[in-house]
């Protein structure tokens, strides 16, 4: 193999990519006809397509590049990464029909635009906004960047990681400008399935590195037996009460149960997005959410997450070298056709999670928020251009942040799940629990908020900022910033909840609750399995992601020196477990209790009552004014503030 | 066919494609990087069922190849044919390599024969190619 050769096949592969990508969003634009299905492929995805492209953005390139090095660099301490497909699935088995329907009558194209007609609430359009932001800037970036140094790692540094950055990002930015939620979907379509089987083919090299399954838990078995590395097949515990990451003079460990559960409760955050909401509002029919998120997402990336990821991961721990990084520059030398396709299906996969993240937020700021606030008259195409201006910028501040300012990168990708799992109670409000209030829910996530940030470096690093130094760390009490959120999420609504008037919801709100109420009630039989259900989800919770994964480290033979009775460690062969039971635990939900079986109806749009419309270009402007003024004045502040307190 | 469904037939044809249409030529290229016949093999067999995949979305959508396929698909086979043959003039082909390359001619050969007769018949796949005089046609009118 000459020198040439061995270097052409990434760059041919990458042309070839980009060509496919430029094609079919030349064909979405075609479809697209004019601006006016731009954002939502005119509610018209086949199911097949969502159902694709929900399961690859939750699973994206994160349980690649993130998962597998976890394992690699811990063991198996965190549990709750091996079962990913059952967690990222039981938020969609909860939500995506209801939220479907209720899009569906109330004719609305994004989770905003959900909350504000049902609790006509700005603030959590403005949280949803963000959420958005963060998963376009932060969470997606930092995948761009660990891509973008792995393509400059393979190309032995002719092409530097920012080149390679700013093509990525230019071919995203071009095929979401252009063919809008229809390119992101039939791409997200193409791009899930390469995603899947690059995912297979690092599994299957990983084990014919290693010699083999048996040979790989041969060697772990081994180092199961070390005093040194024999905490990596182990849970450490349920809780450690210390005060967090970068506190208490060293590392605090994170592999207890409870780290597990938070991890999973954040894993959940995912299909709470406003990512997850607009791919299901975008869809056709709500026929396939059941089978998608049983078959597809549980089940297979679930077994691709739950055995591949982790013996990827278990590769690392043998091997240092054997990391993806590692294993793509053996194959770079040894087969660098392989290297190629892989390398882009790891790219096709952060694309996926990028490109519909950057749609999401450019609609969110554009649609949710500029136009309702600043610009009501801005006619459709004009939002639609003023949309592909703002991807672009994002696009562009993306690409920055992870050469320039990759610590702030990762404090912002680090809270873009835990905080898109506090709109859990919100998304309940709207879609079950009728009982969740408008003040309550917003405190909720208020809260919800409070307790992430104040748990996570982002939060902890800007009050250090100004001179206010937390007790406490990164996930104190070994806890996850989700779980953390949350706790004071639900605390919140419980209290506010019962203090505050269950019937002043607008017109909307009691429309979506009678909607619901007469057209998705469940069978009797499905009302006779409730409480079953109930308890077979704690069941899985508590011994899948919980505290009872405790019972995981001995279950299959003794961790360290003893027998494996499954010829793998018993943690692992735990969760193998586990998967299984979650696979069938998430079909019992969707099918036996009816929360996301397919159901055939047609739905009439709702004819709100006639208002008068006010012309409000006047306030309009005056909002703008004062929103220019307060950008002024804060952009003074920092730079004040950065002068007084920075170091 | 609607504009909705070709355009799902395509994304189902390009993800075919991309996964065991590509594997299965990497799995090519790795066989005769190493003169190994079974690795080739594993190649061959990857293509075959993209090849068998993509008809069997074909039957789904009830649609033969496209003129666009038909054309990539042939002028692909004719470029990895004179590749091939090149290959071989220029002498010092390992044999597990010429039988692999021969293997992978036959079987897409068979294929596309087969295919044709499943499609359209013998009489039929026999009448694809048979081009008909002037003076035959205005007979039998």
């Amino acid at each position: 193999m000459t020198g040439l050769s061995h270097e052409m096949w990434l760059p041919l592969f990458g042309f070839l990519y980009a060509a496919v990508t430029l094609y079919w969003a030349r064909v979405a634009a075609l479809q697209n006809r004019n601006t006016e299905t731009f954002f939502s492929a005119g509610h018209s995805l086949p199911p097949w397509i969502a159902v694709l492209v929900l399961a690859g953005s939750a699973i994206s390139g994160w349980f690649l590049l993130g998962g597998a090095a976890e394992i690699s660099a811990h063991g198996f301490g965190l549990p709750a990464l091996l079962q990913g497909g059952v967690a990222l699935a039981l938020p969609g088995v909860f939500f995506f029909k209801r939220i479907w329907f209720v899009a569906q009558r109330l004719r609305l194209s994004s989770q905003g635009e959900l909350f504000r007609s049902y609790y006509h609430s700005e603030f959590l359009v403005v949280v949803s906004a963000a959420i958005s932001v963060l998963f376009a800037v932060g969470f997606a970036g930092l995948q761009l960047r660990a891509v973008s140094h792995l393509i400059s790692l393979l190309t032995g540094g002719t092409v530097s990681p920012l080149q390679a950055g700013v093509v990525v990002g230019f071919v995203l930015f071009g095929y979401v400008v252009i063919g809008g939620m229809r390119a992101v979907g039939y791409l997200g379509a193409i791009q899930t399935l390469l995603l899947g089987a690059v995912l297979i083919g690092f599994a299957g090299f990983a084990l014919l590195e290693v010699g083999g399954f048996r040979t790989l838990n041969d060697a772990l078995r081994a180092l199961a037996a070390e005093d040194a590395t024999g905490a990596r097949f182990l849970v450490s515990g349920v809780i450690h009460f210390t005060a967090g990451l970068g506190r208490d003079g060293g590392v605090a460990l994170t592999s207890t149960s409870v780290t597990s559960l938070g991890l999973a409760f954040a894993l959940m955050g995912f299909q709470a997005s406003p990512l997850a909401a607009k791919i299901v509002m975008s869809t056709q029919s709500a026929n396939g959410f059941g089978a998608g998120q049983t078959w597809v997402l549980a089940g297979v990336f679930g077994g691709l997450i739950a055995f591949g990821v982790a013996v990827i991961g278990a590769a690392g721990i043998v091997d240092p070298n054997l990391s993806l990084p590692g294993m793509l520059a053996r194959l770079a030398e040894a087969s660098p056709w392989f290297m190629g396709w892989m390398t882009i299906g790891l790219v096709a996969g952060v694309q996926l999670v990028a490109g519909l993240a950057l749609l999401t937020a450019g609609e969110a700021l554009v649609r949710n928020l500029y136009k309702p606030w600043f610009h009501s008259g801005l006619s459709r195409a004009d939002t639609v251009n003023l949309t592909r201006i703002v991807i672009g910028v994002l696009t562009l501040g993306s690409v920055l942040m992870q050469f320039l300012a990759p610590v702030a990168l990762s404090a912002l990708g680090s809270v873009a799940l835990p905080l898109a799992f506090q709109l859990w109670t919100p998304l309940l409000g709207t879609t079950w629990l009728r009982w969740i209030t408008r003040p309550a829910a917003v405190t909720g996530v208020g809260f919800g908020i409070a307790g992430v940030l104040l748990t996570e470096p982002l939060g902890y690093q800007i009050l250090s900022f100004l001179g206010l130094e937390l007790p406490w760390g990164r996930w104190p009490w070994t806890i996850h910033s989700a779980a953390w959120g949350m706790a004071a999420n639900l605390a919140a609504v419980l209290i506010v909840s019962a203090i505050t008037n269950r019937r002043s919801f607008g017109e909307e709100a009691v429309e979506v609750q009678r909607f619901l109420r007469e057209t998705l009630r469940i069978g009797e039989r499905a009302h006779a399995l409730r409480s079953t259900a109930w308890s077979v989800v704690l069941a899985w919770l508590f011994f899948a992601v919980g505290p009872g994964l405790i019972f995981g480290n001995y279950a299959f033979g003794a961790a360290k020196g003893g027998t494996w009775l499954v010829g793998m460690p018993s943690i692992w062969a735990w969760s193998l477990l586990f998967w299984v039971l979650g696979v069938a635990m998430t079909w019992f939900l969707s099918y036996a209790l009816e929360m996301a079986s397919p159901y055939r109806l047609e739905i009439p749009p709702y004819s709100p009552p006639p208002r008068l419309r006010r012309d409000h270009s006047a306030d309009e402007r005056e909002r703008l004014r004062i929103l220019v003024i307060s950008g002024a004045a804060a952009f003074a502040l920092i730079v004040l503030t950065t002068w007084s307190f920075g170091r | 066919m609607s504009p909705y469904a070709n355009v799902e037939r395509g994304i189902l044809v390009f993800s075919i494609w991309g996964v065991f249409g590509v594997l299965g030529l990497g799995f090519l290229l790795e066989g005769f990087a190493r003169s190994a016949y079974f690795v080739s093999l594993i190649g061959i067999g990857l293509i075959v069922v993209a090849f068998v995949a993509h008809i069997i979305v074909n039957a789904v959508f009830n649609q033969g190849f496209t003129n666009g396929e038909t054309a990539l698909g042939i002028g692909a086979l004719g470029v990895l044919a004179l590749m091939f043959v090149l290959a071989w003039a220029e002498g010092g082909m390992p044999e597990q390599n010429f039988y692999a390359g021969l293997t992978f001619f036959g079987v897409l050969v068979a294929g596309f024969i087969a295919y044709l007769v499943t499609r359209y018949g013998l009489r039929g796949a026999f009448s694809r190619f048979h081009v008909k005089t002037l003076s035959v046609a205005e007979s039998e009118r």
